[in-house]
């Protein structure tokens, strides 16, 4: 037994809605999918043939845009050999989504578990919540090789994110709990409201955020366990160094009540 | 039987089921951790009178650290979930968080959990943070020299509580150096401990007493002062008797601490002043383990 290739047979045209194309389902080919505000079999859109590790499902999108890849998955692995649209591994429970592009906005919004990896860029909204939902991403992992839009892990529940490069505005906004390590840095209004969780950075953002104390620079004894986990998993940024546990730490948002952490770390 | 001119009796050491967990606890320097562990496995002798039966099973170089620093493995046993909860968050409350730049870790992988870091939480007064790391969870306890790492929980297992052998010689000092070999020797085998002072007893015990209320007593059989007066087990020749209790994780790392032990008295031989080498029981009604010499040292 062998895994399933997809691939998409006329990249042009509108995005393909993804939902419920999941590895180790039977009668994919003839899934209902929407392209656009058309629905069509899958094997209309996707040349379907057997191959890869057994039970996965690969993906070649050659450029056409696909959304709501790996949404839901609870179980096996999914391999994109391009790049994915939005909501790539939305509300995912388990199993493993490898992205060998960038991904759109919402990549793991809601997501709860399993782990995300994608190769190069992610776009607004990782690991958020969808719009009037009260929770981001409440568990699993994400690692992104280049760099994310804005307001990475709003709402994180529990989980980590690591970003390779840099994050957009509002990393961190509203996090409840969890990790986030930006390996570049990310924009202004980092931890805005945040409650609880950490922010690991290299340097202090342009602007320091108000409502932080600055504590001063301390040893962190769990940043040495971060880091080796990380590490093991190749998460931990190229850029941060590879050994020492001191940062400085900010605490807040004191203006929302809330006791998270922007840990700045020495020696990067 | 009959071992470098050391008889070993034939009868059988009698165990017990016990509850038991391994912590790890690390610091930044090899003295801080035995500062800690010392303090933290002070008075956990017997079930008897401390509540649990705790001792290090054995030092963790920084590579076997969860945190790269120095460490030690720290085997702890009770008679019940419940109290082995209580005197495990008492301990590490009290004897590992005061120590200076620890941190306090599960070291087994499986079984029902106990609260750790979950009940010294509070300590933090509302300042604690829990973080999930690799699948565990940790609380981090602010305290005047940064922070106390600590595991949330510690699984707890099935372990065997009461393995033991007695060593009878000529002398007391002859005595104490067959012990101390044997301590030395069981200290080498993972998954085991001997939790008494310097790893022997010497007022070993037996069951009740003439003293209502008592549940243990002198041994008296084995008191070689006591020979003349009263049945005595202590043989012609012989002046003193220690005995060496062992607890392990199982009834196999049991068995192989009391061959390591039993082996290295029967090594210093009769030439030492080592007469025999027998082992404690109730006759079976204590407990469903029982460790026959000969068949330990087959």
């Amino acid at each position: 037994m062998t895994g399933v290739i997809l691939t998409v047979r006329d990249p042009a045209g509108p995005p393909i809605d993804m939902a419920g194309v999941l590895p180790g389902r039977d009668g994919v080919a003839d899934l209902p999918l929407l392209r656009g505000r058309e629905r069509h079999r899958l094997e209309d859109l996707f040349a379907v043939a057997d191959g890869g590790p057994d039970g996965a499902l690969i993906l070649r999108p050659g450029g056409a845009v696909l959304d709501n890849v790996g949404a839901g998955m609870a179980a096996g692995e999914i391999l994109v050999e391009g790049d994915c649209g939005a909501h790539a591994g939305r509300g995912m429970r388990g199993g493993t989504l490898i992205v060998e592009g960038s991904c759109g906005a919402f990549a793991a919004a809601e997501m709860a578990g399993g782990r995300v990896r994608i190769a190069g860029d992610a776009g607004d909204f990782l690991g958020a919540p969808l719009a009037g939902s009260p929770r981001g991403m409440t568990g699993g992992s994400v690692v992104v090789g280049g760099n994310a839009g804005d307001r990475v892990g709003e709402r994180m529940r529990r989980g980590v994110i690591s970003v390779q490069g840099q994050a957009g505005a509002l990393c961190g906004a509203r996090m409840i709990a969890g990790t986030i390590v930006v390996g570049g840095g990310c924009g202004a209004g980092v931890g805005l409201a945040m409650r609880r969780g950490s922010i690991l950075l290299p340097r202090l953002p342009a602007e320091t955020p108000a409502g932080f104390a600055d504590g001063g620079e301390h040893d962190w004894l769990f940043v040495e366990l971060l880091r080796r986990d990380l590490t093991g998993a190749g998460a931990w940024p190229a850029g941060f160094a590879a050994e020492g546990i001191r940062a400085r730490r900010l605490l807040g948002d004191r203006s929302a009540g809330g006791i998270g952490e922007v840990l700045i770390l020495s020696g990067v | 039987m009959e071992r470098n001119g050391v008889r070993i009796e034939e009868t059988f050491a009698e165990a017990f089921p016990m509850l038991g967990t391994r912590l790890v606890v690390t610091a930044d320097t090899p003295a801080w951790v035995q500062a800690a562990v010392v303090s933290m496995t002070g008075f956990a002798t017997s079930v008897i009178g401390c509540g649990c039966e705790a001792a290090q099973e054995r030092l963790l170089s920084p590579d076997e650290t969860p945190d790269g620093r120095p460490g030690a493995a720290v085997l702890l046993f009770s008679i019940s979930k419940a109290e082995l909860a209580k005197q495990v968050v008492n301990r590490v409350g009290q004897c590992v968080m005061t120590a200076p730049g620890t941190a306090c870790y599960a070291g087994l992988a499986e079984g029902e959990p106990i609260a750790l870091g979950n009940s010294l939480r509070y300590f933090g007064d509302g300042w604690q943070i829990a973080k999930r790391i690799g699948g565990r969870r940790y609380w981090r306890i602010p305290v005047m020299d940064g922070e106390f790492l600590c595991e949330a929980t510690a699984p707890v297992a099935a372990g065997v509580g009461g393995g033991n052998f007695i060593i009878l010689a000529a002398d007391r000092r002859a005595c104490q150096t067959a012990a101390l070999a044997a301590v030395t020797a069981i200290r080498a085998v993972p998954g085991a401990i001997l939790p008494f002072p310097g790893g022997v007893v010497r007022s070993g015990s037996k069951i009740g007493a003439k003293y209502k209320g008592l549940i243990a007593s002198s041994n008296t059989a084995y008191c070689p002062t006591l020979r003349g007066a009263l049945p005595s087990l202590v043989p012609e020749g012989v002046e003193a008797i220690l005995e060496l209790v062992i607890d392990g994780m199982s009834a196999d790392e049991v068995a192989a601490a009391m061959r390591a032990g039993i082996g290295a008295v029967v090594a210093l031989g009769a030439a030492a002043g080592v007469v025999a080498v027998t082992a404690g029981n109730y006759g079976g009604k204590l407990g469903p383990y029982h460790f026959h010499l000969h068949e330990v040292m087959a």
